[in-house]
């Protein structure tokens, strides 16, 4: 028999985690590898392999997502809430501070200087997730197009990203569904 | 403007696919809606999102909550984007692998990944734009992007070190020369 784990052990993994989640991004499968898997065997590696597959198909951020899932094999609905809590609460409480702190400096020319750098940064960082979201993206010619015209889409009109986001996923299903019947008609 | 923020952000938790720097096209869309932030003001919460634990997208939606009506619309902002993955989330608990093999959430995602990268895209270019190109001192700005983007791709990915860098830089660069 597995032993029923808490919600307060839940809470605090995923506390834990979102701690030390630097920088954002593609580094939360190694630390909920090492936080649920090696530490608390909560889970097996090819479990939370899939959950992370999950978690990228899903709406939202990946991080979240992947904590509701756990949270939800582990102590169902309650266990996703307080996943979800723990690895929200200190990106929230950090920011709710900080925030307050950085608008005293903003108008310091050092400071200024510095954001003139990091900005620059930021472009930099962004085309480096559109290059890590392109390679998983765009695997043939079909995916090559909905890139390009959405791309045009984004650039010369002003519609919200969100239609754009169901009308694609329209034209995804739409263009499978043609693809299916076509290679069936062909067999 | 709660309402604008709960529906805005709950919106961003809905339709954003791809993970934290998803949600930006969504954030910078709406510096052209509200008076919330402004684009520049966005760069400067996607660094300190990066700088800071936590999620970068939960950090900068706290921060865009912040900008936007203090702590109690940061609160707003961060729970509604959460909001559409829990209810979603634990939906697609109880159908777990039926879900990712399912022929139409495979065909709606073979269109939402360049989408969501066109998206992004997109602003990657319009951040080039005002970052780069219409920054002051803009001729060095190009060769400091230039150089940074080059050692992104052959060095080092590592946000946090890229962060540091460029501000040492922006201030040896913009003071001391």
């Amino acid at each position: 028999m597995e032993k029923r784990v808490s919600l307060a052990e839940i809470f605090f993994a995923f506390l834990y985690s979102g701690l030390i989640l630097l920088g954002g991004g593609y580094i939360i499968l190694p630390i909920l590898q090492s936080e649920l898997v090696e530490k608390r065997n909560w889970l097996t590696a090819d479990e939370l392999m899939d959950y992370y597959a999950v978690s990228q198909s899903l709406p939202g951020l990946i991080a979240i997502n992947i904590s509701i899932l756990v949270g939800y094999k582990l102590r169902g609905k309650w266990g996703s809430i307080v996943g979800a809590v723990g690895i929200t609460f200190f990106a929230f409480w950090a920011i709710v501070l900080l925030a307050s702190v950085i608008s005293n400096f903003v108008d310091n020319p050092y400071v200024q200087c510095a954001f003139w750098g990091i900005e620059i940064a930021v472009v930099v960082l962004i085309i480096g997730a559109v290059r890590e979201m392109w390679s998983k993206a765009v695997v043939d010619i079909g995916s090559g197009v909905v890139f390009l015209i959405s791309l045009l889409i984004m650039l010369f009109t002003k519609i919200s990203p969100a239609y754009v986001i169901i009308a694609s996923a329209v034209v995804g299903i739409l263009y499978k569904m043609i693809e299916r019947k076509y290679t069936e008609e062909n067999k | 403007m709660y309402f604008s923020l709960f529906y805005e952000f709950f919106k961003i938790g809905l339709f954003s696919f791809g993970g934290g720097y998803a949600t930006l096209p969504f954030l910078y869309n709406l510096t052209q809606i509200y008076n919330w932030y402004t684009p520049q003001e966005l760069t400067q919460m996607v660094a300190v999102a990066t700088i800071t634990p936590g999620p970068v997208g939960i950090n900068v939606a706290t921060y865009a909550g912040m900008k936007a009506g203090g702590m109690f619309a940061a609160f707003v902002a961060t729970g509604s984007e959460i909001l559409p993955p829990l209810i979603i989330g634990i939906i697609v608990s109880k159908l777990l692998k039926k879900f990712s093999d399912n022929f139409y959430v495979q065909a709606s995602l073979w269109a939402l990944k360049p989408t969501s990268c066109a998206l992004l895209a997109a602003v990657a270019i319009q951040l080039f734009c005002s970052n780069v190109i219409s920054a002051p001192h803009k001729i060095l700005a190009s060769i400091f992007f230039t150089a940074l983007l080059i050692y992104s791709v052959v060095k080092n990915k590592d946000p946090l070190i890229l962060i540091l860098i460029s501000a040492i830089s922006g201030i040896v660069l913009l003071k001391l020369i």
